[in-house]
C-alpha cells in the first residue's frame, strides 16, 4: 500500500484518464458550468484558474460525485461513468481535498485516515499508527498519527486530508484552493507533495487564482470563465504572470497597484511593550495616511496582537493607545464610525453571522448609524446597504440572501463594504484578500490605499508581495515580537525580510544563543 | 458516621444509582451520535410500565426487562422520526417526548397502582459478598445490578476500540466527515438513538422490577432528568458515569433516610436535594470551558442533500 504500481500502467500522454466531455450545470436561473470539456492526464497536474464563481468548484464537485451535471458526460479510461455519489467517485480513484476539511477535530489523525475503512470490529490502534506513518512518510509528511486533529495547524490538517485520500489509493486527486489556508512554507511543501504523487503517476487537478502557484505548478492550465472554459494552454508556453493575468481576466491586471503618496498625519494607534498571550514585547506607532504592513508566518504572535487591538482580549502588560485614547477608555464607550474597523481573517465566523441575511450582516457593526431611539430605522439601511452592494458588485446583489450563501470573495467585499462605510480612522485589516481572485483582490487593495487618506491601516498578511505593494512600513513578526521594521523604500532592508520572518536575522547578525 | 449507618447508605446508594447508570449511558450513546435525546425521563417511563406490564403477564423478570428496553427504543424511535426523517429540532421534540411518554405510563398505569408484579431479588456472589464492608455494598444485589457493573466497560471499549464506535463518534462530531468517508451518517444516528432509547428503556425498568415491585404513577421521579445532567458532569465519559450516578444514588438514599430519621428539616427541602446538586454538577462542569468532550455536532441536524 505504501508503493502503489501505477507506474506500469501509465498510459500514453494522448490518452486522458478522465476526459469531461460537454459538461453543463446550472442552479436555478445562473449557468455555473456550460458545455465544459476538459482531459486530465496520468502524471500532470492541470490548473484550473479563473477568478471567484467562474464555475472551477462546480466543475469538480461533478467530477468528484458531489453534483450531478445537467448534460455531458465523463469519461474514465475511455469508459462512461456516472459518479452520482462521493463514494462512487471515491471508488473510482478520484478523491478531492476541500478547502474547508472535512476532519474530525477531536479525534487522531490515525482516526481520521482510518475513519470509514471496513478493518473489522476491532480498531488496532497500534497498527493504525503504523499504516499512518508509513504512508505519510512514503510521500515526504511529517504529521504524528497519534495527535489531536485539533491540534494541528492548517497546513497538517491539509496534510491529513491528502493522506485520508492516498490511504483510499485515489489517483486522481483535486486540491480546491489548496494554498489559501496554508503559509508560504507550507505552499512549498504542499508543492513537494504534489511533485512527488505526480512522479507516481497521479494525476492531480489544482484549483486556484493565484497565478504565480499556477505557474509553478502546473502542466496545463485551463482558464475559466462564467461558467465556460476560455482558454486552455500548456505552463511552459505562459512567459510571465502578468501574460497569464491578462489571459484570465482580459484585461491588463496591474499587480503592482498605483500608490499616491498621502502625508502622514496624527498617530492613530500607539503600542508600547505589548507583552502576554505569546507576544514579547511589541512597541510600534501608526499613523494616519500610512499603511503599516506586519509580515510574518502564522503564529507568530497575529492573533494575540490583532485581538488585543480591537479589544477581544485585554492587553496582560503594555499599553495600547487607540485614537488618543487609553485601551480601556476606547473600548468602553465605542462609537460607529470614524473609530476603528476590524476586518477579521475569519469572515465567516467573526465578521459575519452566517445564517443573518445581509441586510443583518451589514448593520452588524453599522446599525449605530441607523437607530432612532430604541428603533432601529431599516428602511434607510435597506436603501444604503443595496447601494453598497452594487457599488462594491457582490453577487447576488439581493439583501436577503443569507450570508453562508456567498462565496468567499463575495463575503470579504460584503465586510470591506461595511467597514469602509464606517469611515473608519483606524483599520485593522487581517489576511483582506486571502481566497480572493486577483480582480477582487487588486479592488480591495485599491479600497485600502484609498481608505489610507483617512485613517491609519495595519495590514497584517501572509502575503508578502500584498505587503510590499500596499505598505510605506513593514513590520516582521517572529516568535512575538518585532524581528525588524522595514521602511519601503529601503531596498536592502526588504531583502531581508524572508529572513527575519523564518527568524534567521538574528543568528546572522549575533552569534550569540 | 458508624460503619452501621454508612455501609446500609452505600448499599442503598448502588441500588437507587443503577437506574440513573442505565440512563445515562444510555443517554450518552444518543448524544455521540450528535442526537440530543431530552426525552429521558419519558423514555424511562414507558420503559419502566412495559416492564412492569410484561411482568406481570408472563411472571418472567428477564423478558419483562428486555421488553422494557424494546420500549424505551420505541419510544426513542419518535424522536429519531422527527429529528432524523423530518429534521425537526431536537430540543423541543425530546421535550415532547417526556410529556408523551410520561402522560401514557400515566395513562396506561394508573389502572395498576398499587399492585405488584415479579421481579428480580438479590443474588449474593458467593465468597465477594462476604467481604465485610464491600461485600454488602457491591455484592449482594440483583443481576440487574451487577450487569450495570460490566456496561460502563463495554460502552468504553465500544467507543474507544471499534470501528463502530468510532463511526458513531465521527457522526457526532462531524456528520459531513463521517459521510465523506463513507459512513451512512443517519444510520448512526439511528442506531445512537434506538440504543440509546433501549437502555434508557431498561433504567426505567430498573425501578419496577427490582428497585420496587409495585407500580405506582412516575416512579423516575426525576432520574431522567438527572441523566441528562449527568452526562454532561461525565464529559461524555462512561466511567465518569458511574462515579456520578452513585453519587445522585447516594444523594437520593440519604435524603430518605434522613426523612426516616425524623430530621426537623422540611421534607420538600431534602426532596431538593438531588435537584440542587444537578445545578451545582452542571455549574461545575461548565466551568471546564474547555474539553469537555461534548459531541461537537450534538443536537445539530444532518441537512439532507439537495
Amino acid at each position: 500500500m505504501t508503493n502503489p504500481v501505477i507506474g506500469d500502467q501509465q498510459m500514453p500522454a494522448t490518452h486522458p484518464v478522465i476526459r469531461l466531455d460537454r459538461l453543463s450545470k446550472s442552479f436555478g436561473s445562473v449557468q455555473a458550468n456550460k458545455d465544459i470539456s476538459l482531459e486530465i492526464h496520468r502524471g500532470s497536474v492541470l490548473a484550473l484558474l479563473g477568478e471567484n464563481g467562474a464555475g472551477k468548484s462546480t466543475l469538480m464537485s461533478m467530477l468528484a460525485g458531489q453534483l450531478q451535471p445537467d448534460s455531458g458526460h465523463i469519461y474514465l479510461d475511455g469508459a462512461p461513468v456516472e459518479f452520482t455519489t462521493t463514494d462512487k467517485a471515491l471508488a473510482a480513484g478520484i478523491g478531492m481535498v476541500y478547502q474547508h476539511f472535512k476532519l474530525v477535530e477531536a479525534m487522531t489523525v490515525a482516526e481520521n485516515i482510518l475513519l470509514g475503512q471496513p478493518r473489522g470490529f476491532w480498531l488496532g490502534k497500534a497498527s493504525m499508527g503504523r499504516t499512518v506513518r508509513r504512508l505519510a512518510e512514503a510521500y515526504g509528511m511529517h504529521v504524528k498519527p497519534d495527535a489531536l486533529v485539533a491540534d494541528l495547524s492548517m497546513g497538517e490538517k491539509q496534510q491529513v486530508e491528502i493522506l485520508k485520500l492516498l490511504y483510499r489509493q485515489s489517483s486522481i486527486l483535486i486540491f480546491d484552493e489548496p494554498t489559501a489556508v496554508l503559509t508560504p512554507a507550507e505552499a512549498d511543501s504542499l508543492f513537494a507533495t504534489m511533485r512527488r504523487m505526480t512522479g507516481q503517476g497521479k494525476a492531480i487537478v489544482f484549483i486556484s487564482h493565484k497565478l504565480e502557484e499556477v505557474l509553478s505548478i502546473a502542466d496545463t492550465i485551463a482558464i475559466l470563465k462564467r461558467g465556460e472554459v476560455i482558454d486552455r494552454i500548456s505552463a511552459a508556453s505562459i512567459p510571465s504572470a502578468s501574460e497569464l493575468a491578462r489571459r484570465m481576466v482580459g484585461r491588463p491586471v496591474l499587480l503592482q497597484v498605483n500608490k499616491k503618496p498621502v502625508p502622514t498625519r496624527q498617530v492613530v494607534l500607539k503600542v508600547a511593550g505589548l507583552q502576554g498571550g505569546g507576544l514579547r514585547g511589541i512597541d510600534f506607532e501608526l499613523r494616519q495616511g500610512e499603511i503599516l504592513g506586519l509580515v510574518g508566518v502564522a503564529g507568530n504572535g497575529q492573533k494575540p496582537l490583532v485581538e488585543s487591538l480591537c479589544g477581544l482580549r485585554r492587553p496582560r502588560q503594555g499599553t495600547i493607545r487607540l485614537l488618543g485614547q487609553d485601551w480601556k477608555h476606547f473600548f468602553s464607550r465605542q462609537t460607529w464610525e470614524k473609530t476603528l474597523s476590524y476586518v477579521p481573517e475569519d469572515r465567516q465566523g467573526l465578521a459575519t453571522c452566517p445564517s443573518l441575511d445581509l441586510l443583518d450582516n451589514f448593520l452588524l457593526t453599522t446599525r449605530g448609524g441607523f437607530v432612532r431611539g430604541p428603533w432601529l430605522q431599516k428602511e434607510p439601511a435597506r436603501a444604503r446597504a443595496e447601494k453598497l452592494l452594487i457599488e462594491f458588485d457582490i453577487r447576488p446583489p439581493d439583501l436577503q440572501t443569507f450570508a453562508w450563501q456567498l462565496s468567499g470573495g463575495n463575503l470579504q467585499k460584503l465586510v470591506l463594504a461595511r467597514e469602509f462605510f464606517r469611515k473608519p480612522r483606524l483599520i485593522v485589516a487581517e489576511q483582506p484578500t486571502q481566497g480572493l481572485d486577483i480582480a477582487a483582490a487588486e479592488d480591495v487593495w485599491n479600497l485600502l490605499l484609498q481608505a489610507r487618506e483617512q485613517a491609519g491601516i495595519l495590514l497584517v498578511t501572509g502575503d508578502l508581495v500584498e505587503a510590499l505593494a500596499l505598505s510605506d512600513r513593514i513590520g516582521v513578526l517572529f516568535n512575538g515580537s518585532l524581528a525588524g521594521m522595514i521602511e519601503r523604500d529601503d531596498p536592502k532592508g526588504i531583502e531581508q525580510i524572508p529572513l527575519m520572518m523564518a527568524g534567521l536575522e538574528s543568528e546572522a547578525s549575533s552569534s550569540a544563543p | 458516621m458508624t460503619v452501621e449507618i454508612l455501609i446500609p447508605l452505600l448499599t442503598a446508594a448502588v441500588i437507587s444509582g443503577t437506574p440513573i447508570l442505565y440512563a445515562t449511558l444510555g443517554a450518552m450513546f444518543s448524544e455521540k451520535s450528535g442526537v440530543l435525546n431530552l426525552g429521558v425521563e419519558g423514555v424511562m417511563l414507558t420503559g419502566c410500565l412495559t416492564g412492569f406490564l410484561v411482568a406481570k403477564a408472563s411472571g418472567n423478570p428477564v423478558l419483562a426487562f428486555c421488553a422494557a428496553g424494546l420500549a424505551g427504543a420505541l419510544t426513542a424511535s419518535l424522536h429519531g422520526l422527527v429529528c432524523l426523517v423530518f429534521q425537526g429540532n431536537q430540543v423541543v421534540s425530546g421535550l415532547a417526548l417526556t410529556l408523551l411518554g410520561t402522560g401514557l405510563a400515566n395513562y396506561f398505569g394508573t389502572a395498576f397502582v398499587g399492585q405488584a408484579a415479579p421481579g428480580f431479588t438479590p443474588v449474593p456472589i458467593p465468597f465477594l459478598a462476604d467481604i465485610p464492608g464491600l461485600g454488602p455494598v457491591l455484592f449482594n444485589h440483583d443481576p440487574l445490578v451487577y450487569l450495570s457493573y460490566m456496561l460502563p466497560l463495554l460502552f468504553w471499549l465500544f467507543f474507544t476500540y471499534t470501528r463502530f464506535g468510532l463511526n458513531l463518534r465521527a457522526t457526532g462530531e462531524f456528520p459531513g466527515a463521517a459521510a465523506a468517508a463513507g459512513i451512512n451518517a443517519v444510520a448512526y444516528r439511528w442506531a445512537g438513538v434506538l440504543v440509546g432509547g433501549f437502555f434508557m428503556g431498561l433504567g426505567g425498568a430498573y425501578l419496577s422490577l427490582a428497585y420496587t415491585h409495585l407500580w405506582t404513577n412516575n416512579l423516575t421521579a426525576g432520574r431522567g432528568w438527572i441523566a441528562v445532567a449527568l452526562v454532561i458532569f461525565s464529559f461524555w465519559r462512561p466511567g465518569r458515569a458511574v462515579f456520578g450516578a452513585y453519587l445522585f444514588g447516594g444523594i437520593m438514599a440519604l435524603q430518605l433516610r434522613l426523612q426516616a430519621f425524623g430530621t426537623t428539616l422540611p421534607s420538600s427541602l431534602l426532596l431538593m436535594l438531588p435537584y440542587i446538586l444537578t445545578v451545582a454538577v452542571l455549574v461545575f462542569s461548565s466551568l471546564h470551558k474547555k474539553k469537555t468532550g461534548a459531541p461537537a455536532a450534538l443536537g445539530v441536524n444532518i441537512e439532507p442533500r439537495d
